[in-house]
């Protein structure tokens, strides 16, 4: 193999890594974390669309979830605790700055950022098929309380989002 | 030889060469010579390629994007995997095949043109994937990786056309993370993108990517200082300092000799933004305090620096410009052009921070404006460079009517002004070509 040949071979692998790079994270995520139901905010039905993807609100995000009152700097990384209930959601418990050890079965940490009005997770935005975009924002309209997600969460409390369920309806 | 003369001046050259021979101009043998020399025979062969190049970047471009949209299309029902293996395999195809015509069958520009097109598939696939596995993220974070992946390739393939996309996405990337920058290692960004992208440019002699490269420099060094709910008059600082480090850089090719034609083209960028920012400065309005547009908040000093850097950079290359220049009239223009900068530069300083006195302020930035013109006027005569001369004479008369339209609200002075400043442009004009034909006769 002459050099040059040698030089773009090297070339496309990096950008194959880049680009494997990009979801990385997610895949490990979702092969090796826990299943965790969330339940979805109500959305603004004006800000719900927004390209090819929904915007997402969930009640983790909301700092007035928690009992206790949080003080959060903006770009501060946090790790918000829920409780698995009854029902099979999880629900918010409180906000600790470094990422929990020891924490009983029914409890797990998911790793977000204060961007000053929310703690985002980066399982904010459900990227949508074209086709789909309406349906999914109207159901979303219609059924505010009623859309959860199915999210993965792994060992360092990073989540990846695998689907959103509206009732019996299943967008993934 | 083909590399360095334009087609069209070789077609010309085919067309002349058969009546000079037949006028008796030149030799059968000088005739051949020439025509080997300039590669006249090529000429067609390579117009038909050229287009051939063109229609392959769309052909590429429909085939790329037909894929991709089928993929997006299909999103439910294709399996993850399969949409993954997809959009691997289309941008393996076009790189391999370009590489296969490129450097296997000669066919430079097909091949270029192809893998120019997986580059683009390259930055669609980003996007696709963060979609296929719902990553989240501020939107400009994919343009980083886009940039760095086609920095790669065009260093692996010396592609200029790769290099300008790499460069274009690198800006657009640094656009949207210097807005939300919490700390200051985005101010390190023009150093990157000069390491980055004029060693290339220098390597496979670029004109277009080095010239662009201190575009996105100038831009980069502007956004920096323009920190939100500022008074925004620091832009000018950094124009003006851009501005004189592209003119500095375009000088130094030129009177040193060193890749001659990076000079011109990199030269011109820098007059043009230092005019820019010079006539933007000369309105009164831009240094008036306390209007809606002024924001009491200045920028902090770490954003204002890498524009200093610039500008300490651009002096030292003109001063030792200056030193080794023998010609003492060209001296004299280069440092009209430093005082300009010099001048708008502290005006802008002073304004960021509400200091000087406002008619002062505009006064300097007018006096800045002025040298620039005349400098390039005289460029224009000792050159005898006509675009230098036109620009200088066009700008001044566009300072006279902007101060009138400005300041003078009467209808028949403003008639005035403009039939006085047709009347200058339409004069020089004569007398600039009459001075051009008397050197030419000399």
């Amino acid at each position: 193999m002459n050099k040059r040949a040698l030089i773009f071979g090297v070339a496309i692998l990096l950008q194959t890594l880049i680009l494997v790079g990009v979801p990385a994270k997610k895949i490990y995520t979702r092969s090796n974390g826990r299943d965790v139901v969330l339940k979805v905010a109500p959305v603004d039905p004006y800000s719900i669309l927004s390209g090819y993807y929904v915007i997402l609100g969930y009640d983790i995000g909301n700092p007035e979830s928690f009992a206790e009152d949080v003080k959060l700097e903006e770009g501060a990384s946090v790790y918000t605790i829920v409780e698995q209930q009854p029902d099979g959601v999880w629900k918010p418990v409180k906000i600790e700055k470094e990422l929990p050890k020891n924490l009983p079965p029914n409890h797990i940490a998911l790793r977000g950022k204060w961007n000053g009005w929310q703690v985002a997770y980066g399982i904010e935005e459900f990227y949508i098929p074209e086709t789909k975009r309406q349906q999914i924002a109207d159901d979303l309209t219609k059924n505010r309380n009623e859309a959860r997600v199915d999210v993965k969460v792994d060992s360092d409390g990073n989540a990846a989002l695998i689907r959103l369920r509206i009732q019996d309806r299943i967008y993934e | 030889m083909t590399s360095q003369h334009s087609t069209d001046f070789r077609s010309k050259l085919k067309q002349e060469i058969p009546h000079w021979q037949q006028e008796g101009i030149i030799s059968e043998e000088a005739s051949v010579q020439l025509t080997q020399r300039y590669q006249l025979d090529d000429i067609q062969k390579e117009s038909s390629r050229l287009l051939a190049a063109v229609l392959f970047t769309l052909g590429g471009l429909l085939l790329g994007g037909g894929v991709i949209t089928f993929v997006a299309a299909n999103w439910e029902e294709i399996p993850t995997f399969a949409k993954v293996a997809m959009l691997f395999a289309t941008l393996l195809a076009f790189h391999l095949t370009g590489y296969w015509l490129w450097f296997h069958k000669g066919l430079t520009r097909i091949g270029h043109a192809l893998i120019f097109t997986g580059c683009l598939v390259f930055g669609a696939n980003i996007g696709l994937l963060a979609q296929i596995f719902h990553v989240s993220g501020k939107w400009y974070g994919a343009f980083l990786a886009w940039a760095v992946g086609s920095l790669i390739m065009a260093y692996a393939v010396r592609s200029w056309l790769i290099g300008i996309l790499s460069l274009a996405t690198a800006t657009i990337w640094f656009s949207g993370f210097n807005f939300d920058a919490q700390n200051y290692w985005h101010t390190f960004f023009p150093v990157l993108i000069a390491a980055a992208f004029l060693p290339l440019a220098w390597r496979i002699s670029s004109r277009v990517l080095y010239t662009a490269t201190f575009v996105s420099l100038t831009f980069s060094l502007s956004i920096l200082t323009a920190e939100k709910y500022s008074s925004g008059r620091y832009i000018l600082l950094a124009m003006a300092v851009s501005g004189l480090l592209a003119w500095a850089v375009g000088e130094f090719h030129r009177s040193k000799n060193i890749k001659a034609e990076f000079g011109n083209p990199v030269a011109a960028l820098g007059m043009l933004t230092l005019a820019i920012a010079a006539f933007v400065g000369s309105f009164h309005k831009v240094w008036s305090y306390g209007s809606s547009y002024d924001f009491d908040k200045s920028t902090p000093f770490n954003l204002v620096l890498p524009a200093l850097v610039a500008g300490i950079v651009a002096l030292v290359l003109l001063i030792n410009n200056l030193i080794s220049s023998q010609q003492s009239q060209r001296s004299f223009l280069q440092i009209a052009v430093i005082a300009a900068a010099i001048i708008l530069s502290i005006c802008a300083t002073l304004g960021a921070n509400h200091r000087g006195d406002m008619v002062l302020l505009t006064l300097g930035a007018n006096i800045a404006a002025f040298a620039l013109a005349a400098s390039a006027i005289a460029s224009g005569l000792l050159d005898e460079r006509r675009i230098a001369f036109w620009f200088g004479t066009l700008f001044t008369v566009i300072l006279i009517l902007s101060r009138f339209l400005e300041y003078e609200s009467s209808l028949l002075l403003k008639s005035a002004a403009f039939i006085f400043c047709g009347g200058v442009v339409i004069a020089a004009g004569i007398a600039y070509e009459n001075y051009l034909r008397r050197k030419e006769n000399v």
